[in-house]
């Protein structure tokens, strides 16, 4: 499902949410219409316990639109792959979920975001985690890798979702959990903003 | 997208027990909100198994109806 996108505004749409999500990476105020940072964490209910100790920065790099572990947290000693992990504080979660026996890797295609997620995760005393440049529509991952997949608040930004569909299906292991947040389209849109190039990065 | 056409797609993939467990009141535009879908990928292994729910069929089955209870008032 890649829509009728011409590949110019393919790599539009990607350049674009790229260059925003670098922005938030450096600072996510006024990036987003809904809440970042502690104030999404807590309308979203992450227990606090979860998170209380991170470092404040990682906390405020938060940008997620939902709670993908209220869908079931991972397990200690599972392998978990974060799609679209920003600044990683969905992975630092994880992290402590799985524990030391566990592993949790973070893939995101904004460069400055990976940089980030490893800046903050140099002060989590958790080892069991990693970060990555990479898209969802070619993730690079053996398949059947992982015991979990998350992802939150990306898959709408993904041109072809069929593909990175069919993707995170190859890395899961059989039984393995989809752990899925993301924007919807609850309403149509008005005519004169239906198929804008600009809705897949404002 | 829409909730309904996200499902359809990952169903199409081969994912299974997918479904809308909520919105989160997240919203980036008037027509725009957050939603958690969980999904599975299918363990061929496990299909006897009968301590896990039975997959829902594609096309619901006519369920059978039971005769009007007698003696009822």
């Amino acid at each position: 499902m890649t829509t009728d996108l011409t590949d110019l505004e393919k790599t539009l749409i990607r350049e674009k949410v790229k260059e925003k999500y670098a922005q938030a990476a450096v600072s996510p105020a006024g990036c987003f219409c809904y809440p970042t940072g502690i104030a999404g964490l807590r309308q979203l209910g992450y227990p606090e316990e979860w998170w209380q100790d991170f470092p404040p920065a990682l906390l405020e790099s938060f940008l997620g639109v939902g709670n993908p572990f209220s869908l079931g947290a991972p397990l200690p000693g599972e392998t978990v792959l974060d799609i679209g992990c920003g600044a990683g504080f969905d992975v630092a979660v994880a992290a402590r979920l799985v524990g030391p026996g566990g592993r949790v890797v973070g893939v995101d295609i904004t460069p400055e975001m990976v940089t980030r997620a490893w800046e903050l995760a140099a002060l989590l005393p958790y080892r069991n985690l990693s970060f990555q440049v990479a898209s969802a529509e070619d993730l690079p991952f053996p398949p059947q890798f992982f015991e979990v997949v998350t992802s939150n608040g990306i898959f709408n930004l993904v041109i072809d979702k069929e593909k990175a569909a069919q993707e995170i299906l190859r890395v899961l292991k059989p039984g393995g959990r989809l752990l899925l947040a993301d924007m919807l389209l609850v309403a149509p849109l008005p005519p004169d903003r239906a198929n804008l190039i600009d809705n897949w990065y404002q | 997208m829409p909730g309904e056409a996200l499902l359809a797609l990952f169903e199409k993939v081969g994912f299974q027990r997918l479904y809308l467990a909520g919105y989160t009141g997240m919203k980036s535009s008037p027509y725009t909100e957050g939603a958690l879908i969980p999904g599975e990928k299918p363990d061929l292994s496990r299909s006897h198994d009968t301590s896990r729910p039975a997959l829902a069929p594609l096309v619901a089955k006519p369920v059978p109806t039971a005769p009007p209870a007698s003696g009822g008032s």
